[in-house]
């Protein structure tokens, strides 16, 4: 499946995200003031899979919704697609997946993939031909007049995936989206997912608690540590292109988790982690 | 299938067997006809004057559907509106919540004194009031309740507020809605009888039935009472199949 080029706003050599020095405190100067992320950079270049992982509160939920501007920073700076935050959302420069398939029970498969198209404005029979396409790229093309509370949840979280990536956007934010699924679907996922971004080159920043997950899916995890959130290390996985079931059992997938678990565990010193998962 | 003919058979058997008790408790007795008709003879009643029953339905039954019609519709935009604008929020719930707390026949006579002689209008208000209250209410609530993943998936499509409402917001309360509406179909019916009954043209059933019983034809009158029964269960019947065809995610749902 080809792809036309994304956005005429992306440059070759542009990063697809750099995020500058951002804080973000929430109930600034209330009693209950909780301080986010400090001090946070992190430049991710198109075409990279960036995983975050880290105990529950590190923050990685929160940098995921800065850079999507779902909240707003309290300092610093971020730019996405060569643009702030809020323009890179009005121009729908990226496609969101969360935890929850989020689809809408009164519409069907194919009408959930549309819906941010719809929105954009474009005519039916273009959402048409790009619903078919995309659920050809997610292999449920038979189901596309089924009701969502017929699928299973694996299939829900691939419409899910299929409609983030509905418009053709340049970048993929996922935060825990395999995070409800058993054990197999979930790994059957994060193959399928790899394969999505390989024929799209879609750049994908990937919230995590799973150590496995973020080694086998990344080029780079990212180690983040709470109260307050901050980024303490960042791994470099290149565990190559063609990554299958096998690589799973590789001795150079097992040296990464090994790393990633020790710069995890270096948080534990500070703060305690929590809420992450060895498997 | 099997099972809801199950579940249905008990009902009825109940139903049949209190006609039945009925009967012959009141031959047994010699009960006075003024007090207690037999059901045969209410049947008989019934049958002979199906076309009056037919009329009188009518009246009450389209009074009670323009009022119910209105009611959820001007119920369903107030809501939507409130829902925009906190302000009116604010201002309309109070307001609608003083409005039915005033007794139907005190508004029923103010309603009367304004239009014409005969005219149906007042009934017909009567009952979009009361039923507008119970849709303001419920749908207003759904609005409120939305999806936290729904919302956030809005707000990054960077959809419109009012978008936002037609896409998300008005089908996530359609089941409030409809559970609205099944409260408030079989109340619509019952305003109509009241607000019938306090004035106004005598043409409905909320006038034949007090008419009948006044005259000493009280098997008539209460074959009127068994019409207006008819007409609530026709109401609230009509109500339960709208929600099973336009809100099947919320069948799913409940069965698992």
């Amino acid at each position: 499946m080809k792809h036309e080029s994304h956005s005429p706003n992306q440059s070759l050599g542009q990063p697809a995200v750099v995020v500058d020095n951002v804080s973000k405190v929430f109930n600034a100067g209330g009693r209950q003031q909780v301080d986010a992320l400090l001090d946070v950079s992190l430049t991710v270049q198109p075409g990279e899979f960036v995983s975050l992982i880290g105990p529950s509160g590190c923050g990685k939920s929160t940098l995921l919704r800065l850079i999507a501007d779902l909240l707003s920073v309290s300092s610093g700076s971020l730019v996405v697609n060569g643009k702030s935050a809020t323009q890179a959302r009005l121009d729908q420069d990226y496609g969101m997946a969360f935890q929850q398939a989020g689809l809408f029970d009164w519409r069907n498969v194919a009408k959930n993939i549309e819906l941010p198209l719809e929105i954009r404005g474009w005519d039916q029979a273009k959402r048409r031909e790009r619903s078919a396409e995309m659920l050809e790229l997610v292999k449920l093309s038979e189901f596309a007049a089924h009701m969502p509370w017929q699928l299973s949840g694996g299939m829900q979280q691939r419409v899910a995936i299929a409609r983030a990536l509905a418009a053709h956007p340049p970048l993929l934010l996922m935060d825990e989206p395999f995070g409800a699924l058993d054990e197999m679907t979930r790994e059957h996922m994060q193959a399928e997912l790899l394969s999505i971004c390989a024929s799209t080159s879609t750049t994908v920043i990937f919230v995590t608690h799973s150590i496995p997950e973020a080694v086998y899916l990344s080029d780079r995890v990212v180690v983040m540590s709470p109260r307050p959130g901050r980024i303490t290390a960042t791994i470099d996985v290149n565990l190559g292109g063609n990554r299958n079931d096998d690589t799973r059992e590789a001795s150079e997938f097992y040296g990464k988790i090994t790393e990633v678990r020790e710069a995890l565990r270096g948080i534990e010193h500070v703060g305690g982690a929590r809420g992450i998962e060895d498997r | 299938m099997q099972r809801k003919v199950a579940n249905a058979a008990v009902p009825v058997a109940f139903g049949v067997g209190f006609v039945l008790l009925w009967e012959f408790f009141v031959r047994w007795r010699e009960i006075k006809q003024f007090i207690l008709p037999r059901p045969s003879l209410i049947w008989k009643e019934a049958v002979h004057n199906a076309g009056f029953l037919r009329s009188a339905a009518t009246v009450s039954g389209t009074n009670a559907l323009v009022g119910l019609v209105c009611g959820i519709i001007i119920g369903c935009a107030v809501a939507m509106i409130a829902n925009r604008f906190k302000i009116l929020a604010e201002l309309v719930t109070p307001l609608s919540a003083a409005i039915s707390a005033i007794p139907i026949v005190v508004i029923v006579s103010i309603l009367n004194n304004m239009f014409r002689i005969g005219s149906e209008v007042p009934r017909r208000l009567m009952v979009t009031i009361v039923v507008f209250f119970v849709v303001f209410v419920n749908v207003a609530r759904g609005l409120r309740q939305s999806n936290a993943t729904q919302m956030e998936l809005m707000r990054s499509y960077a959809a419109s507020p009012s978008q936002v409402m037609k896409k998300v917001r008005f089908p996530n309360a359609m089941p409030f809605l409809f559970t609205a509406i099944k409260i408030a179909a079989p109340l619509a019916v019952t305003t109509a009888f009241v607000s019938e009954y306090f004035g106004g043209t005598q043409d409905g059933l909320g006038q034949k039935i007090p008419a009948a019983m006044a005259n000493s034809k009280d098997p008539l009158g209460w074959a009127y009472v068994g019409a207006a029964c008819v007409l609530g269960l026709g109401f609230f019947i009509a109500a339960n199949v709208l929600e099973y065809v336009a809100v099947p995610w919320q069948r799913a749902r409940n069965s698992g």
